[in-house]
């Protein structure tokens, strides 16, 4: 058992950590899976190592561009289609989740049209830094996703306690009816929601495709992937998504090294039922103090 | 409007033959028939027409629990994949006819179904949608895995044609009775719409504690459409199979059964007949015109959010009420006349 594998447990997991971070925020403003987030992702890192690789672009411009544009998307994605279609059916999840799905796929769609449909490689952001902590070398764009991944995380954290519109997004996460009644801006947190969980797994995807690459099919697997740490870590609190994300990647670490590659899947299926028959509300639960 | 009544009481016993219903049978038969014609002996229209058929198996399969009962259930790319493995096992490992595989992998996929759906009945939105989807996603892994009995990434090759009491079917031939069979079942899927059992149907997904008080227990309602459609969607895959004669893991992929959703949406929700001209549009779009533009799955991405947006009864939806309107004005002008 090496332990560079721990390294790319930790990597891993705060990448779905990041993602789920994006569905739990669009999921506390709206009450809503945002499964396009994942092909966002792909979009923000995609974009990147196009204009990196084909344009020449250097860096931080490619990145800064890459992360406003999945933001964008998802702005664009609420306005546009969500909001609409949530309106038409008045309360109904099929419709609304039909169009997600059609923007999952007219993303995943455009991008192989834009930007070709091969595999990318990413670059890393501190290409030059290694870490030795004696037992394991971590490389600069584990350092950079860990980093990155704490602040995301610690800047909602205090967005959600600290901010008017954090607070009212809470507020609109555990009853909807109520805030509306209480005349706060149930629309227009919505849209901050969509906003920043944009920024969120555009961050995350830019980081990510410096790994493993990123093709215009990643986002779909992203979005998957992300789902599921939400669901193991709940909505308990902000930071469940990350514990979520880091013991799935635990789970799609360890199981295919001791058990072999197709068991993942079955693991993986296994884990969900398991988790919606027993724990529906994943692992952090919300306590109320009567 | 009244002259309208007394010509019904006119017609008589003989009232079904002017009926709107008769007249959809047919008119529905004729179009079957016209792209059994274009089809003919040219290849590439074959390939096409028999894509389009096994899409439209698909989207009637998923027609019955999605978009009447409401349950998106996205493992359908294992139940039509089943299908298809049935055919495979059934001509490579026995010596049975092959019209027994396509009633054993409509069993197998109808058991699984009701099996997986009961694993899920508390589940819905989008959650029956992420677990149905990682089933799907297992069941893919499954397919590769299990090397014996489905031959892994290499499938299963070289199967068997079709035998008609001892003359082998040549491909048109074949193909020709695919398109016939997608024709029955879209009929058959309209009826079972319309049926009484078709409004509990609706009823569930609309009110299901209505229905429930009716004395219709809506779990068992929904745990036989799945069933249905998941046996519909299994002879598509088993049809589609017979005619390449070779099936692999690739064959029928995830992919497919996110387009399968969009089907009845872009031909109108409203009758069957939506997933079947949806289905032919989807091959269109993302097949025929792939070839020459890539851009195709891009433009089918695009029109369906158009058609979400805009027309969220699709296209029958529209035209049926371009009918109406028109069928409007011609009885007004009759009146007055």
């Amino acid at each position: 058992m090496s332990a560079q594998l721990w390294v790319s447990v930790v990597q891993i997991g705060c990448f779905f950590g990041l993602v789920a971070l994006g569905y739990y925020l669009v999921l506390e403003g709206a009450d809503f899976f945002n499964f396009a987030l994942g092909p966002f992702a792909m979009f923000s890192g995609l974009t990147a190592s196009w204009l990196m690789a084909e344009q020449g672009w250097p860096l931080g411009v490619a990145a800064v561009l890459g992360i406003a544009i999945a933001a964008v998307l998802a702005v664009v994605t609420e306005i546009a289609i969500v909001r609409p279609v949530d309106a038409r059916s008045s309360g109904g999840e099929l419709p609304s989740l039909i169009a997600v799905v059609a923007v999952l796929f007219a993303v995943e769609q455009l991008a192989g049209t834009l930007f070709g449909r091969q595999l990318m490689p990413g670059r890393s952001w501190l290409p030059g830094v290694s870490l030795d902590l004696g037992f394991v070398t971590v490389d600069g764009q584990t350092i950079a996703l860990v980093v990155c991944t704490l602040v995301s995380f610690t800047a909602v954290w205090v967005w959600t306690r600290k901010s008017k519109y954090g607070r009212i997004l809470r507020a609109v996460g555990s009853n909807r009816e109520a805030a509306r009644t209480l005349g706060m801006p149930v629309g227009r947190v919505r849209l901050v929601a969509f906003a920043l969980a944009g920024l969120v797994v555009g961050l995350a995807g830019q980081l990510f495709s410096a790994k493993a690459g990123v093709s215009f099919q990643s986002g779909f697997g992203w979005a998957l992937s992300g789902f599921l740490a939400l669901v193991i870590g709940g909505t308990g609190s902000v930071w469940a998504p990350l514990a979520g994300g880091l013991l799935l990647a635990l789970a799609q670490t360890f199981v295919p090294y001791y058990l072999g590659s197709a068991s993942l899947d079955y693991a993986v299926l296994a884990v969900a039922i398991l988790f919606f028959a027993l724990r529906p509300n994943g692992l952090f639960v919300r306590k109320v103090r009567v | 409007m009244s002259a309208v009544s007394v010509q019904k009481g006119a017609a008589g016993s003989f009232g079904w033959v002017r009926s709107a219903e008769t007249a959809r049978v047919l008119g529905t038969l004729v179009l079957t028939l016209g792209v059994i014609a274009w089809a003919g002996g040219d290849l590439f229209r074959q390939d096409l027409a028999l894509l389009g058929a096994t899409y439209a198996l698909l989207a009637l399969g998923m027609y019955l629990p999605f978009n009447l009962a409401g349950a998106l259930s996205l493992a359908y790319s294992a139940y039509v994949a089943i299908g298809g493995y049935a055919v495979g096992l059934v001509a490579t490992k026995t010596g049975w006819p092959l019209p027994v595989a396509y009633l054993l992998g409509a069993i197998a996929s109808a058991v699984l179904a009701v099996a997986l759906g009961f694993a899920t009945r508390r589940l819905s939105g989008f959650y029956l949608a992420a677990v149905t989807l990682l089933f799907g996603m297992a069941f893919q892994s499954f397919l590769l895995d299990a090397k014996d009995l489905t031959g892994g990434a290499l499938g299963i090759g070289s199967i068997r044609p079709l035998t008609f009491f001892g003359t082998e079917l040549d491909r048109r031939t074949f193909i020709a009775l695919t398109l016939l069979v997608v024709w029955i079942t879209a009929v058959a899927v309209d009826r079972i719409r319309r049926s009484p059992f078709g409004v509990a149907l609706q009823s569930s997904r609309d009110v299901p504690a209505a229905v429930e008080a009716a004395g219709i227990g809506v779990p068992a309602l929904r745990l036989t459409v799945l069933g249905a459609g998941a046996a519909i969607a299994s002879v598509g895959g088993g049809l589609f199979t017979t005619a390449n004669q070779t099936i692999g893991p690739d064959t029928f992929t995830l992919h497919l059964v996110m387009l399968a959703i969009f089907m009845p949406l872009l031909g109108g929700q409203g009758s069957a007949w939506g997933a079947v001209l949806g289905a032919v549009l989807v091959v269109e779009l993302t097949f025929n015109l792939q070839i020459f533009e890539r851009s195709g799955s891009l433009i089918f991405g695009v029109a369906v959010l158009a058609v979400l947006l805009i027309a969220p009864r699709g296209i029958l939806g529209y035209a049926g009420q371009g009918a109406r309107l028109l069928r409007g004005l011609l009885t007004r002008t009759g009146g007055t006349r």
